[in-house]
């Protein structure tokens, strides 16, 4: 174990009383997520991997039970986490979070508006992005233009579902883009309606973490996608992920008013 | 070259618009004969992904017509439209497709005459804007 993950132990288990730590940790040169109780030895920690670990966390739940997980946090994982209790799927209280502040290049490559956690306990917090280049580009762009140019991005995706399961806000068991109704078994690419839905459904819950895009294996700008339908909620109903005190919209009324279900559907 | 006849398909909910189309058709009100209705509980049943899988699969235009606000039978079933349908139009407007290709509108069951006034209108737009480009990409 190197420093870092004996710092690491020490904050999750020592200062804060978890029982299980979670995080990314390099293990005969492959790095990967490990959770670990405490004395355990994973290998070296490693924080330099932008690794989704809230997806993980999702996908262990069942088997965690009432065990207090310490996780490694960016700002985005934190959002996620948010979302995800205001829908019931995780207990925020049984939750310890590590804040890590990204480092200059993460942001570069993420395009990241809000990348300092609510605490800074491993890193320094470095100046956020301004804007998506590409974002306004397309903004500026005529539609015919805009459309030209998501079609030859679009025509690439080889539903390969890396978006959808990576994704730290994508919960449903039963996911609505693998009915064959929208996605048909046969052929690639699926038809323009696979990412236009994916963008519906993350409307009101995408953290802009970039794990769709770091995931795909042909290079399309989704996160500049989920950017743009995320700054329209924030213009239209002046509502942003990852904020605890207020409901999706889409789960209100007209006069703010919840509606009847849970928002556990997608 | 022929004219362009737009496909158009009409959600309409059960117990307002569809209604309101039948009392058009009741009362003999001339209008456009490109539009598919198809009848839906609420309009909140509309989900998202039937209007983006149709735009896709080349529909030239959708409409999605429910009751006023206030008056669903469901009691809020067309606010959850009223939210969801902006975010559409939004989305497809962020990939290059023409927002004015769905339209989102409330008719109710005595209005027979405003929704031939919809009809009218929206086929009459959809023409302006010629054909779904997307038409060509399932050909």
């Amino acid at each position: 174990m190197n420093d870092l993950g004996r710092r690491l132990a020490r904050i999750a288990f020592d200062e804060r009383g978890a029982d299980i730590l979670l995080m990314m940790a390099e293990n005969q040169g492959n790095v990967g997520p490990v959770i670990i109780s405490k004395g355990q030895d994973p290998g070296d920690a490693r924080i330099d991997v932008p690794y989704q670990l809230v997806a993980i966390l999702t996908n262990l739940l069942p088997f965690i039970g009432k065990a207090k997980v310490a996780i490694l946090c960016r700002r985005c994982d934190e959002k996620a986490l948010i979302e995800l209790a205001k829908r019931g799927i995780v207990d925020d209280a049984s939750m310890v979070r590590i804040g890590l502040a990204c480092s200059k290049e993460q942001i570069q490559a993420c395009r990241c508006s809000d990348c300092v956690p609510s605490k800074v306990d491993i890193g320094e917090a470095a100046e956020p992005c301004p804007e998506d280049a590409l974002a306004i580009e397309l903004g500026s762009m005529t539609i015919e233009q805009r459309a030209a140019f998501w079609m030859r991005q679009f025509r690439k995706c080889n539903k390969c579902f890396g978006c959808t399961l990576n994704c730290p806000v994508c919960f449903c068991d039963d996911c609505v883009l693998e009915e064959r109704t929208y996605t048909p078994k046969e052929g690639i690419p699926p038809e323009l309606a696979f990412h236009l839905i994916r963008s519906f459904h993350l409307a009101d819950k995408c953290v802009e973490c970039g794990e769709c895009e770091r995931s795909c294996p042909v290079d399309i700008p989704l996160l500049t996608l989920r950017k743009m339908v995320n700054r329209d909620m924030k213009n239209m109903f002046d509502y942003g992920s990852g904020d605890a005190e207020k409901k999706s919209p889409l789960l209100t009324t007209l006069d703010d008013q919840p509606l009847e279900d849970d928002g556990h559907a997608c | 070259m022929t004219e362009f006849k737009p496909t158009i398909l009409a959600f309409c909910c059960n117990w307002c618009s569809y209604a309101g189309a039948d009392l058009a058709g009741v009362n003999r009100l001339q209008m456009p004969p490109n539009v598919h209705v198809i009848r839906v509980m609420c309009s909140a049943s509309v989900k998202p992904e039937y209007v983006f899988k149709a735009i896709s699969q080349g529909v030239d235009g959708v409409l999605v017509l429910g009751c006023h606000i206030g008056d669903c039978h469901y009691l809020t079933g067309n606010h959850r439209t009223a939210k969801r349908i902006p975010v559409t139009k939004k989305i497809l407007h962020d990939v290059g497709i023409d927002d004015r290709r769905v339209r989102l509108d409330w008719v109710s069951a005595a209005e027979g005459e405003k929704f031939q006034q919809v009809i009218i209108e929206f086929v009459a737009e959809i023409k302006t804007l010629g054909p779904n480009p997307q038409r060509e990409v399932n050909m």
